[in-house]
């Protein structure tokens, strides 16, 4: 019939689309699969198949009975995880402030504060390191004004486990603050005003109505902190302490100086299962916010 | 006695350029409803929410019960507002909306549970307190949004074009939900909205705004029987204004002329379209028929002056009209303004 005719070209267009999306996000998957899943893989089954000196091999958890009974291993991952926990508090802090007077103020200088929040994206890690050095470092500026001043000196962060929080902190400003204003974007006006107008104070309206309605975007905008902090290297390398060190800066001396390479890849599956934990976190608060 | 009073406000925003409203008066009594109806950018929204605290006056004073609330913030005023697009808390079910506002003013449990199920009963949604707000029906959280103004009991209760994101069937069930309600509690409302069948239909009283300013208040009959102002004419209901002039006590116009028995001068004369007879004409025609459009209980004419300008006129029988007929008019009732003023009205 006429009428059957005329519609098969237009159902049939989607079923001609679909191969084509497929091909579209087939070289990303591959790519995914090749340069970062196969390696997890290759890593995990590194650490866990020993070689036997006299050939062949054997399953074994000896690396990871060595790590979790080492306690030089211990303390840098429990230096890593403190430095963790503190940067993501001190980005929460720091950042739900300035994402909260973006999003609700009228005001010119709003503009200007939102540029000096993003500047440190534009920054790179080492030349951060380098500033950090000369304005908080031993007869930094800092050092230099309180001695013009007739003050003692202050102690310097530098060097101490502080050093790699404070510039870990300013390094994810920008993207923590970005993330929680585009949280604070689906807060509208009118729920604000409705809560003021059954009595909502300032304290209640951030507590009963703002935070719960940005806790997704808090959860992504601390698992994307906590991912990048918990395996940093350049600020811990430069700006940390020699010993307890960092995760990062630990796996590298432990694969570059120490020539262990399998002890370095269980640190790297170590750090990378604290990791997914928080990769899950934020996994499931997309399929959350992409569930009809 | 009147519960909320406004009197001179003014409202010019920052740039200092928009006068959004502008000597603004008004006494709304106890337990009135009154509307504020105008076309957008009249200010009657910016009225509303100075009234609510969410916007300051730059000019004026404002009580409530005697009481100065111009510079009150909106959390410690007597009022409560529904919201044109609901502004619900999505991440509360029904009860959890309704019963916030009542635990920031520490009302016990039991007492909360008691006011959120009776505001619930009242809104027609017993059973949803457990509902997350979100899996609602439009007019579903409407009612909620309402009943979250109405559990903490205001002195006055503000709504901001409530309606306007529902369809038109829902429009109509709701208003008169909300009319049955708003007389039972005999809570005192203003109400914007720039829909007229909307104030022609709940309101007590009416105030027809243009540019931040009053053109008429009045009863709703009266503001549609005798608008004081071509503007309030032209506004409320469909009204045929023409424009011509008086000599002699004869209003003419491109062919047309009627009596009027006022001085000469030009002179808008305004027609209701069921204020005016048609009969088909053989010679002396006043105008042409344009359109017939049949809405099955009565129908409208489009009908064409000599000089092309279009007026309408609602008819019984539509089926006794054509188009290109000849037809003369006759006005049952008419009213004339000059330099924006009622001049006759007969």
């Amino acid at each position: 019939m006429t009428i059957a005719d005329a519609g098969q070209p237009v159902l049939a267009a989607p079923e001609r689309r679909r191969p084509i999306g497929l091909l579209l996000v087939a070289v990303p998957v591959l790519l995914v699969i090749w340069l970062i899943i196969w390696p997890i893989i290759s890593a995990i089954i590194q650490t866990l198949w020993m070689r036997l000196p006299e050939g062949g091999e054997t399953f074994s958890l000896e690396t990871y009975r060595f790590f979790f009974s080492d306690g030089y291993s211990l303390s840098n991952l429990s230096i890593t995880l403190w430095t963790t926990g503190v940067c993501a508090i001190l980005l929460l802090v720091v950042c739900l402030p300035i994402a909260l007077y973006l999003r609700f103020s009228d005001s010119k200088v709003a503009a200007y504060v939102q540029g000096l929040a993003i500047f440190p994206m534009f920054v790179p890690s080492i030349i951060l390191s380098f500033a950090f050095i000369r304005v908080l470092g031993p007869n930094g500026t800092v050092d230099l004004l309180l001695n013009a001043m007739s003050l003692p000196k202050i102690r310097s962060p530098y060097l101490t486990p502080w050093g790699p929080v404070i510039g870990l902190v300013w390094d994810n400003i920008p993207l923590t603050v970005l993330i929680l204003l585009s949280g604070l974007g689906n807060v509208s006006n009118q729920a604000i005003e409705a809560a003021r107008d059954v009595g909502a104070g300032r304290f209640a309206l951030l507590w009963h109505i703002i935070l719960p309605r940005i806790s997704n975007s808090i959860l992504v905008a601390i698992s994307f902190a906590v991912l990048g902090i918990f395996s940093a290297f350049t600020l811990p390398y430069v700006l940390g302490p020699a010993a307890p060190e960092m995760m990062g800066p630990f796996m590298q001396r432990t694969f570059r100086e120490l020539y262990e390479p399998r002890t370095a890849i269980t640190q790297a599956v170590i750090t990378f299962g604290f990791c997914i934990v928080f990769g899950l976190f934020y996994v499931r608060s997309v399929a959350k916010n992409r569930t009809p | 006695m009147s519960i909320l009073k406004i009197k001179d406000v003014s409202k010019i925003f920052a740039s200092g350029q928009v006068r959004a409203v502008d000597n603004f008066s008004l006494d709304v009594a106890d337990g009135e409803l009154v509307c504020l109806l105008g076309p957008s950018g009249s200010g009657k929204s910016t009225l509303l929410r100075m009234v609510g605290g969410f916007e300051r006056p730059t000019s004026g004073l404002m009580t409530i019960d005697g009481e100065d609330i111009t510079h009150v913030p909106p959390e410690k005023r007597p009022t409560g507002m529904v919201f044109q697009s609901h502004a619900l808390w999505t991440h509360m079910n029904v009860f959890k909306n309704l019963a916030f506002g009542l635990k920031l003013r520490k009302v016990a449990p039991d007492e909360i549970k008691r006011r959120v199920e009776a505001v619930l009963d009242l809104v027609g949604l017993n059973g949803y307190g457990t509902r997350h707000v979100a899996k609602l029906s439009g007019g579903q959280q409407q009612r909620v949004a309402l009943a979250r103004s109405l559990v903490l009991e205001p002195k006055i209760l503000l709504l901001d074009e409530p309606f306007a994101s529902l369809d038109q069937h829902l429009r109509e069930r709701l208003r008169e939900e909300v009319r049955d309600i708003q007389q039972r509690l005999k809570i005192t409302t203003l109400f914007v909205t720039h829909g007229q069948d909307e104030a022609l239909s709940m309101a007590d009283r009416i105030v027809v705004m243009r540019d931040g300013r009053t053109e008429q208040i009045d009863r709703p009959e009266v503001i549609y029987r005798e608008p004081q102002t071509p503007f309030v004419a032209g506004f409320i209901g469909t009204m045929n204004l023409i424009e011509g002039n008086v000599a002699n006590g004869i209003f003419s116009k491109a062919g047309y002329s009627t009596p009027l028995p006022v001085g000469d001068g030009p002179a808008i004369m305004a027609i209701r379209p069921e204020a005016l007879d048609l009969a088909i004409a053989g010679e002396g025609s006043q105008g042409k028929v344009h359109r017939v459009t049949d809405y099955g209980t009565h129908g409208l004419v489009d009908l064409e002056l000599n000089d092309a300008t279009r007026i309408k006129a609602m008819v019984p029988h539509p089926d006794l009209f054509k188009a290109g007929q000849s037809v003369t008019l006759t006005p049952k009732a008419i009213a004339a303004y000059r330099d924006g003023v009622v001049i006759h009205r007969a």
